[in-house]
This record gives C-alpha cells, structure tokens and sequence, in this order.
C-alpha cells in the first residue's frame, strides 16, 4: 500500500484548532516581504491565504531568511511549519487567527520572476483602480494570461459557480426522468444556416461543426426517449414541453453560492437577483404594449430588437420587481421553420424566450412534429428541402408532440451575478479576434 | 488707382443660338419701358388687390381655426371630468351587467379608468408583506372576479423566503384558460414580498406607484363603482377608509375602542355606514374590524351590522384567510 510521506494540510483548515501542532502545507508564494532578520510570506490556496514568518533563530539562519525572502512571487513551496495562535486578528488573510512559524521550506515549483501580470492588481474593482491611481489589469491581457488571472479569487469563484449551475442543471433534470444524451458535433448540413457556420475537412469532403444538437434531440425523441437533454459547447439544451420549471429551480438553488457570489461582487459589485415564484411568464402582446407605452414605434409581428429586449427587461423589472420572466406567444414570422403555430392565432407560435436582466438566456418552442406541415413551412421559408430530408424523414414514423429550448451555461452566470461580458465567464473563449491560449 | 487693364478674351458681341424649344421668359434683368404702371405702384408700397383678396381668405381660415381649436378644448374638458360618467350612468339607467348580487349602483368602464387594452392584458401588479396579508384587497379582487373575467396569479418575490399555503391560494382556483393571458379583460397579480407597505403598479409611464392598502383600495374599488356623487358622502366614505386602516387596524387599544364606539352611533342612524347603500366604507371597516380581532368586544349596532355585511356574501376570501 502506498501511503504518502508527508501528509499535506489545506490552507482552508488553519484554524486555532490546530495550534502548536507542525504541519506540512503546499501552496504559492503571494508576497515575500524581508524585515531586518525576519521575513513575513503570505501563502495562499485558491481563495485561502495565511501569513507565514521565516525568522532566524534556532530553525533558521540568516541565509535561509534571505532565500525565503527572495523566491519569486506564484512560486509552489512546500513548507514545513508550527502553527500558532496570534492575539490580534490578521485582517489581511483569509485565516485570520493563525500564522505560521515556518522551519522548512522547499521549491517545488518556481515561478518565473517577471510575471505578465500581479493578482492583486487583476483582483482590483475598476472604480478602486482610478481612484488610488494603482494598476488594474485589462481584459486582454488577462484573457491572454488566462492561466495566471484564473488563479485570483474572483474567477475561482465565478468558475466554481458555473460548475454548479451545470451540476445543478443536470441534477435537476435527471430528478425529472430526463436522460443524458451525446450528440454529434461534426454534421452534413447547416443545421440552422447563417453565417457562423465553422467548415472542417472530413475524409474526401467537407462537413460542418454543429451549431445545435437540436435536431438530434428531436430524432431521440422520436426514438421513444421521452425526455433527453445533453451538455456541451456550443449550446446547452434540454428537450421538454415544461422548460421554465427547470430553469427556475436552477435559479433558486444558486442562491447555496452565496460566498462566491459574495467574492465576485467585491471586484464587480452588482445588484442582488431577484425572481418571481412561480416564475413571472408574460405574452409577446403585452410586450409590445409595455414598449409602446415607453414610446418605442414597432409593428406587432416585429422581432425585438437587443436594445428593446433590454428596455422590456428594465420595465419588467420596473412593474413585477424580477429580473427573470419567460416571455411566451411569439410572432410565427419572426421564428424558425420548425416552430409550432400556436392554434388559437395563427399570427403566433408557441415559441418563448427566457430573459435574466434584460438578456435572453433561452430561446425555445413546441417544435413541429408532423412532416406535412413541416414541409410546408420549410417552402414557406424557402429552404432547400433536399439539405433537411434526413430532419424530416424522423417525423414520418409517428412522433410524439415535443419541445424545448437551449440555455447559455456561460450567458446565465454572466447575468446572474451581474457581470457585463461573457467572457468574464468563458474559461478560455473564443471570439473572431482570439483563438488562443 | 487704376487696376491692370487685361485685354478682352472675346469679343463683345458673340452670336449665340437659343434654343427654341424652351418656355421663354421677359428678361428681368432689361431695363423696363414706361408702359409698366402696376410694378411702379407696387416698387412704391401699394399691394395687389389678389395679394390683398389672398390675406383676406387666410385670416378668415385662421379665424375658423381658433374657434374649433377652443370648441374641442371645451369639449375634451367635459369628457375627461368625473361627472361627465356620472351623467351617463345616471341618464342611461343601466343596471349591472353581471348576475352577481353587487348593489353597487351605476356602471363604470374599465377602458376610462384604466386606458385602452391595445390587445394585450391589463395587469394590476400590488406587492403585499405576508405578515400584513390585504384582506380588503381580496374582498375586492373576489368582486372585480364577478363583474369582469380577470386572470389572478399569486407569486412570491425572492426577498421573502416561504409563505403559508393560504396566502398561494388566497385568490381561488386557478383559472383553466390561464395561459391565454389576452383573453381576459383585466390581470390581477398578487406578489408577496418583503415590503413595508401595500404598493400596487399597473402603468409605469403613465401613473406612479399608489401606496397603503386603502389608497389601493380606493382605485380598485373605482373599477367597481364610482364614488357616490354628493361631495359630503364621498368624503364620509373616505374618512371611514382612513379611520380603518389607520385607527382600527394600526391604532392603539384606546384608538380602536373610539372607532368602535364611533361606529356604533353611525350604525344607530343608518343600516350602512355611509348613505342607504354600501360602499367601500362598508368593506374597509368590515375586514380591518376582522382583523383586528375586535368582532367579540363590538357593541350592538356594530354587531348588527357585522351580519349584515356577512349576509351580502363578499367577504368568504377574508374569511377563509383569517382562519
């Protein structure tokens, strides 16, 4: 059996509990700081941090002090130390009752000494920025650098958050009895057209990334799986006609962040989200009355526009005091070829898009399931039937009334902690202008 | 000083064909003959009798301007006051348009009160706290429920963490049509959240906030009925609205006991609180009487009157709630 050597104790656990005990602890140098025959670290674990003291004595020498007080900053240590109680709280770190008494320290792993950006800085509120005249770090440089401004605390936090909302998105619909499906990425066709189609080289032809595992979805449909959902970049999408429930219970149960939402709020400070239960569902017409009233000039089968989708958003939250509302009932002509007409008005569909703050996470409708008339709305929207024959043959074998929709992972943390660009919250995104790290 | 003499480029007196095939113009720039009186007269001051005929016509139309201007101001000021809806009911004799028992007399129309529906829902949003649950707004909304289909939903805001379950089904049964929201003719969403008073929104352009349950309670219940139209009898309905809410339902021991006996010598005089008829007096004091909890400790009038108001049959919601 292998039993490690030396058993390594997390920043997260230095509490008086363990005073005088000598422990062993791994983590990065944050700052090294030399004092006369002292030299103070502060060693931080991901959102964790205590305050170590190298100082000469019957452990140290003045050399050891010197080193210690030169290793670069991000360094890995490992750090053989006693842990003491101290009488006046270290409001600086995150364990504030303990400090480490350091007898031995090793460089695991060290850190080159220019570094191409300091945490604190990357960690500072803009508004705090400008006015202490210190540096704060711009998002290119930071997206350039991911792998250093991934280690601040915020983007922990905004990650460890998003993790969640996948796990509790998962969790929620298996509860439900949906079942997790893979998709194929790598399609013949434009499944959704447009020009953001990405083309690869395929065998002795060409193919396409898929845009949507919608049409997959569907066909599982068909295939008698009920209720299906999968994860995965592009789109994340569940196919159920009852969405909005497992929207909203993702909703409430991030309300179990607090601490990371807390943590990011201190670099991007924002209002608290707040929500209607059952959740506020509002029809197109009503939109377009709110809009008119605002003085916006549209017709009444218009699209909204980004502009008005945020000024809907304000009104809402104006009139029901929520930030996520379900807007249902929208105009056929604005919609794909597959959504279902609403029967009782055939000017509409029974379409819906899911906002938070003004901003649309979710775009979702009963799909249409029966082949005749999905062939003719295909030729009412001119689209070449011979490149969606396959889509349309799974609707020949008897196929169940369904729908769904699609919500953005990345979108809904951006918009429920109140950040204002997606790649805030895109580990390593992608845009037409980047492409790496 | 004399400038620096070019010599001509060409010559003065160059052929040029005109076209023939344009309108031609007397030349205006042409020295004029002495046979041209009218233009002198005009270089000198005098107008022309067309120009004069043509001031004339257009004074007469600006005249005629002014006057329907002011004619339609005359008229949008009847319309847009009170008694112009008032002379309506009182003239066309309508009874009420539901089989409901109200006896609420005369007619109001949602579109004067509330404006035009556009096709879309007229929702009423009123934010209430759970712990201070709007019983006259119930009574209310179970009244507006009988003489207009209206939608209710009930929702709980996020800043509130539970609510009893009879305060989610305080607005009866959820309706079957519910998920065609433009079919109805009024919304009515109650939101429970942590607010210190009663609010209710319904146009966010057009109207502010209204604030405390009877300033609510006076708008919904103008959706119902209008205010009696003798001045004196609306103030003492208003003036009971407000001994209600804020003497009876707020007020100290001393204060509710005053109200009490108050009440008892107005019921002495007459069966309802203010005129022949009920009116939201009648309501307001009936469910801030409940809620109180002063219906054991009421004199005899009072008590008397309590059952009538419970014989009319509106106030099962408030009822149900208290239990």
């Amino acid at each position: 059996m292998c039993v490690p050597d030396r058993a390594l104790v997390r920043v997260q656990d230095l509490t008086p509990e363990k005073a005088d005990q000598l422990i062993w602890l791994r983590a990065r140098i944050h700052t090294s700081r030399a004092k006369g025959k002292q030299c103070f670290l502060v060693l931080r674990q991901q959102q964790f941090n205590v305050q170590a003291l190298v100082a000469v004595g019957d452990c140290a020498s003045k050399q050891m002090v010197k080193f210690a007080a030169n290793i670069t900053k991000e360094s890995i240590v490992d750090v053989e130390a006693l842990v003491r109680k101290v009488e006046q709280k270290i409001e600086s770190c995150s364990q504030q009752d303990v400090e480490l008494h350091i007898e031995r320290i090793f460089v695991i792993s060290q850190a080159e000494p220019r570094l191409p950006l300091q945490l604190d800085d990357a960690v500072r509120p803009d508004g705090e920025g400008e006015e202490e005249g210190r540096a704060t770090v711009n998002q290119d440089t930071k997206l350039d650098n991911r792998v250093i401004d991934l280690r601040t605390t915020t983007s922990q936090a905004i990650f460890r958050l998003q993790s969640g909302v996948c796990q509790l998105f998962r969790d929620t619909l298996t509860k439900k009895g949906f079942v997790e499906i893979q998709t194929p990425k790598i399609i013949s066709a434009a499944s959704e057209g447009g020009a953001n189609v990405f083309t690869v080289s395929y065998f002795k032809t060409s193919a396409y990334l898929a845009q949507s595992p919608q049409l997959y979805k569907q066909m599982c449909i068909c295939a008698d799986f009920d209720k299906v959902f999968c994860v995965g970049p592009g789109k994340k999408s569940s196919h159920h006609v009852l969405p909005p429930c497992a929207a909203f219970t993702l909703v409430r149960s991030l309300r179990c962040f607090q601490t990371e939402i807390q943590t990011v709020n201190k670099q991007f400070p924002s209002e608290p989200f707040k929500f209607l239960e059952p959740t506020l569902r509002l029809e197109y017409t009503e939109a377009v009355a709110m809009l008119r009233e605002a003085g916006v000039e549209m017709g009444d089968e218009d699209d909204l526009s980004t502009p008005n989708e945020k000024l809907l958003g304000r009104l809402v939250k104006e009139k029901y005091d929520t930030d996520f509302y379900v807007l249902d009932k929208y105009p056929l002509a604005v919609r794909p070829f597959y959504t279902m007409p609403d029967p009782n008005n055939p000017k509409y569909s029974n379409s819906y898009d899911m906002f938070m703050r003004g901003e649309e996470i979710l775009s979702g409708a009963q799909r249409i399931h029966n082949a005749q008339l999905l062939t003719e709305r295909a030729i009412h929207h001119q689209i070449d039937l011979e490149k969606i024959k396959a889509y349309i043959d799974s609707f020949r074998y008897g196929a169940p009334p369904h729908g769904g929709g699609g919500i953005g992972l990345e979108r809904v943390c951006m918009l429920y902690l109140g950040l204002h660009n997606v790649r805030q919250t895109s580990m390593f995104p992608r845009d037409p202008k980047r492409l790496t790290p | 000083m004399s400038m620096y003499q070019v010599k001509p480029i060409c010559g003065g007196d160059i052929k040029i064909d005109l076209p023939t095939c344009m309108y031609k113009l007397a030349n205006i720039h042409a020295q004029q003959g002495t046979g041209c009186n009218p233009e002198h007269a005009l270089q000198n001051g005098e107008v022309d009798p067309a120009v004069k005929a043509l001031e004339a016509r257009q004074n007469e139309i600006m005249r005629k301007l002014y006057e329907l201007k002011a004619a339609v101001e005359g008229l949008a000021k009847t319309v847009t006051t009170p008694d112009a809806d008032l002379d309506l009911t009182v003239s066309s004799s309508l009874s009420s348009q539901s089989s409901s028992s109200t006896t609420f007399k005369g007619t109001t129309d949602l579109d004067t009160q509330l404006g035009k529906d556009h096709g879309a829902l007229r929702d009423i949003v009123v934010n209430a706290n759970p712990a201070h649950p709007p019983l006259t707004l119930l009574v209310l909304h179970s009244l507006l429920s009988q003489r207009y289909r209206v939608l209710s939903t009930v929702h709980v805001h996020s800043s509130v963490a539970g609510v009893p379950p009879q305060l989610l089904s305080c607005l009866g049964p959820r309706h079957a049509d519910s998920y065609a929201r433009q079919m109805f003719q009024l919304g009515f969403t109650l939101i429970w959240k942590d607010v210190p008073k009663v609010e209710m929104k319904f146009s966010i352009q057009n109207m502010c906030p209204i604030k405390g349950e009877a300033n609510v309670a006076r708008f919904l219940f103008k959706l119902l009925a209008p205010y009696p139209s003798d001045p004196a009898l609306a103030t003492l309905v208003d003036s009971w609205v407000d001994t209600a809410f804020f003497q009876l339902l707020d007020g100290s021991a001393k204060e509710r006991a005053a109200v009490l006996r108050a009440l008892n010598s107005a019921l002495g005089r007459n069966p309802w609180l203010a005129g022949p008829d009920v009116s939201l007096a009648d309501i307001t004091c009936y469910c801030c009487v409940l809620q109180s909890g002063s219906v054991s400790s009421a004199p005899a009038n009072v008590q008397r009157w309590l059952k009538s108001c419970e014989n009319l049959g509106y106030f099962g919601p408030a009822k149900l709630l208290l239990q």
